[in-house]
């Protein structure tokens, strides 16, 4: 066995990769719950392009046979209903990881220098998450595909000069139809998973070559033993493996539970329009986006102008990249700053209750809190330059704590 | 082509019922009370193929899946579930009724209901069968207060007896209401199997699956721990 | 210092046992989550269904036979008179199988008519040697003298009874398989179900 270790070393770079990002690579000791979901997030992604890849050996790309090659999957091929549902329960998974990945990255400072770029990779990694789910929740084509097709393709037209030819060119013709689900499969199925995976690879290089931040905001790198280890680090191998490998088996069980005993979640997870096929002559009551995308949703019906509301949108969803620089603190972590942790629970908590909002009927009754809710969040990133200057911060440790 | 004219005939039902959506909000639903298991999914599918199955269409379920599904021998299956004509034990369960006759005899082709209750709610299901009055004025002389206007007449007028709008009896009902209820909640039953067959399979392996990852959960929580009693917090 | 070292041991040593099991079981976990996606791949309900093939036998006087397309393959329904039935005694002799030891036939066709009801023949008509679709050849003496009827093989000269049993000294192996089949209830069609699992086409 150790001779083929041997033999295949001198080929390739094998140990010298477990070495660098494995035992070699020094993480902090002190991460807590928040820092399981990056490695959740992958293990989703795992499920997905394997749940995927089965389901599109039965998936038809056709506006006519799409909705009942779905069903025929339900309820014809043998565990079909499974492997479904797996990718259903999946996508949700997915964004509940990411966005407490990406609230972890909030409340610890991880955008901050030397981790811009890390930052950044993750950020498009989030959006083309998005891309992803919308691609894959048209190609069901049951009616709220069909609808949520129509409006977000509606709404690339609005972009001025080029909307209309863009629009027609996601469409594929005049309406929603075969051309539609073809290309979206297309983009579904290889473009963006690629992209998503090329990502993926560039944030882990980016991270290993920076290092992991932690709770308390500290370089660890700072305080080394004499031969380099740092002391507040432990090998990702076998400490972080075996963390992991426990963190995934609780959350396997919670994905288990969903996918045996609530499917759908109440609507949640599938919404229950789209258990009735695409009909162009109907629109249904309600065309709300999935739970992960109805924030934006919200902030989208607060603005009543069409063009102000789609430039607000993209403010909304472009604003985080700049974060890294709008943040002029010397402290990293929230757990030091009193203020800007109240900062980062207003953002968490609009975005939940524009969230909240988005998957309710229009009302106007609703619009009020909304247009609160989009102030107070796009408040956390016009504000952070100048709170982050002169917020009092506490005493930071030169060691991480627990 | 005829799929055109299926799809348009069912946009123009589907169209009419975005006036129903309007009106559901005031009707309270009352609650669907079954046990989900085999002996009422049986009772249920009978009951559909007697009463519903004629117009309606469940096609994505097919006559063969009763037996390990339900419980319920081949034969069986043939003589009380397999009634519209030219039925085939490995097809799916579909109503001959021509979308063209229903056009004439309805003015909308009947929806297939597979995944009626998925869509709906069993409790929606529920109440439309209990919510069919008399009603002179519609051309069938049958209207519904959960989906006002519908071209469907009450066909388990026999067996639960006819009412005006307001709720009072024109004519008894020929089973008493318990009857009625357990009746009713069968076909819902069915119906919500027809929208989910799966639903069986998830609740037989829950148990072992949640059983093993709590096994795994476990042992890989020891194995952490095991670790970990090096790192000093 | 003793007391440390064994503690250390006993760590190691549990560590690597823990290891081991959780290993263990996540494997044995993984292996059973594989089984649903293959099976998967499986041919699902909508093909068996597509595969189920009702023929139309009505019109079959007595001596009229009908070849239909069953899953890209021949299959052939012959409606034998008493003479056709009483060649196959004659034939015994001359026949690799006339006892269907090949279980190239479900149980209910397990007789020397190789069929549900003696005049009623469904078959695969593919050779067994190589696949070709053989000749049906009915008539006396049509092949080579002394030929009672049944079934020759263009391609490499094998030659069948007319049940599909296959001749002595002839290249093809096996008889011709039966597939799996009923009456309608009326008898006026044969619904072909599906191969019969243990038979070997060609």
């Amino acid at each position: 066995m150790h001779n083929f270790y041997n033999w295949v070393d001198r080929r390739f770079p094998f140990k010298e990769i477990v070495h660098e990002h494995l035992t070699g690579y020094y993480a902090p000791k002190n991460f807590n719950f928040l820092y399981y979901f990056g490695s959740m997030a992958l293990l989703v992604l795992l499920i997905q392009i394997l749940s995927g890849i089965f389901l599109l050996s039965h998936y038809h790309a056709s506006a006519t046979q799409a909705f009942d090659s779905i069903q025929s999957i339900m309820y014809d091929v043998k565990w079909g209903w499974l492997i479904r549902y797996l990718h259903t329960t999946g996508v949700s998974f997915f964004f509940i990881a990411i966005y407490l990945h990406m609230l972890r990255g909030y409340l610890y400072g991880s955008f901050r220098s030397p981790r811009e770029l890390l930052w950044i990779v993750g950020y498009t990694i989030y959006l083309a998450l998005m891309a992803e789910a919308y691609f894959g929740y048209v190609l069901p084509y049951g009616n709220m595909s069909y609808w949520g097709a129509e409006v977000i393709t509606s709404i690339i037209g609005a972009i001025p000069y080029v909307g209309h030819w863009l629009s027609a060119l996601a469409r594929g013709g005049l309406g929603i139809g075969d051309a539609t689900l073809n290309r979206f499969m297309a983009f579904h199925v290889v473009l963006v998973p690629l992209i998503l995976i090329g990502l993926v690879v560039l944030h882990v290089l980016a991270l290993h070559r920076v290092g992991s931040n932690n709770p308390d905001g500290i370089e660890i790198n700072d305080y080394r033993r004499s031969d380099g280890r740092p002391w507040d680090g432990i090998p990702f191998h076998p400490y972080y493996t075996v963390k992991d490998t426990f963190g995934a088996a609780v959350f396997l069980l919670l994905f288990a539970l969903v996918v045996i005993y609530a499917p759908t979640m109440h609507g949640l997870f599938i919404d229950t329009a789209n258990f009735t096929p695409a009909n162009p002559l109907h629109t249904p009551a309600d065309v709300t986006p999935a739970w992960y995308l109805s924030p934006y949703y919200a902030m989208l019906r607060a603005i009543p102008n069409k063009a102000a509301g789609i430039g607000m949108l993209a403010l909304a969803i472009a604003i985080p990249y700049a974060v890294p620089w709008l943040d002029r603190n010397p402290v990293r972590s929230s757990r030091y700053r009193p203020v800007y942790l109240g900062m980062v629970i207003i953002l968490a908590g609009s975005f939940l209750g524009l969230g909240w909002i988005g998957m309710q009927p229009a009302a106007p009754a609703l619009l009020p809190p909304a247009r609160i809710l989009l102030g107070l969040y796009l408040a956390f990133f016009a504000l952070l330059p100048v709170v982050s200057h002169f917020e009092p911060t506490r005493a930071v440790p030169q060691r991480v704590t627990a | 082509m005829r799929h055109i004219v299926r799809c348009a005939v069912a946009g123009m039902a589907l169209s009419i019922s975005v006036l129903a959506d309007a009106a559901n909000a005031a009707v309270t639903l009352e609650h669907a009370h079954y046990r989900f298991d085999a002996a009422t999914l049986a009772r249920g599918a009978k009951l559909y193929a007697e009463h519903c199955l004629s117009c309606h269409s469940v096609r994505y379920v097919r006559y063969s899946r009763l037996v390990p599904d339900l419980g319920m021998t081949k034969s069986t299956v043939e003589q009380t579930v397999m009634l519209p004509a030219g039925a085939s034990f490995d097809r799916g369960m579909i109503s001959v009724m021509k979308p063209v006759d229903a056009k004439r005899w309805f003015g909308t082709a009947p929806p297939d209901l597979s995944l009626e209750v998925r869509y709906r709610g069993a409790d929606w299901v529920y109440t439309y069968l209990h919510s069919f009055y008399w009603d002179p004025q519609r051309p069938s002389g049958w209207n519904n207060r959960l989906f006002p206007n519908v071209a469907m007449p009450d066909v388990l007028a026999h067996l639960g007896g006819i009412q005006d709008r307001q709720g009072h009896t024109l004519v008894a009902s020929a089973l008493t209401p318990a009857e009625f209820d357990r009746m009713t909640a069968d076909i819902t039953a069915w119906l919500r199997y027809t929208s989910d067959p799966s639903k069986i399979k998830r609740m037989a392996l829950g148990p072992y699956v949640i059983g093993f990852l709590v096994l795994f959960a476990v042992l890989a929580y020891l194995l952490k721990r095991a670790y970990w009693r090096d790192v000093e917090r | 210092m003793n007391g440390k070292k064994d503690i250390e041991s006993v760590n190691s040593d549990k560590r690597e046992f823990l290891t081991v099991v959780t290993t263990a079981v996540g494997l044995a976990g993984a292996g059973l989550v594989s089984v649903p996606f293959v099976k998967s791949l499986e041919p699902d309900a909508a093909v068996k269904a597509a595969s189920v093939v009702t023929v139309d036998i009505s019109q079959l006087k007595p001596g009229m036979h009908l070849t239909i397309s069953w899953q890209d393959k021949p299959v052939i329904i012959v409606h034998r008179t008493p003479e056709m039935l009483a060649t196959l005694k004659e034939t015994i002799p001359e026949l690799r199988d006339p006892d269907n030891h090949a279980p190239q036939q479900p149980p209910y066709c397990d007789n020397p008519y190789r069929s549900r009801k003696p005049e009623w023949l469904v078959m695969a008509r593919v050779c067994t040697h190589l696949c070709c679709t053989p000749l049906f050849e009915p008539n006396k003496g049509s092949v080579a003298p002394g030929w009672l009827g049944g079934f020759h093989c263009p391609c490499h000269g094998s030659l069948y009874d007319l049940s599909g049993r296959v001749f002595k000294n002839v290249p093809a192996p096996r008889n011709m398989a039966i597939p799996e089949y009923e009456f309608t209830d009326d008898h006026k069609a044969v619904k072909i179900t599906g191969m019969w699992p243990k038979a070997k086409l060609c």
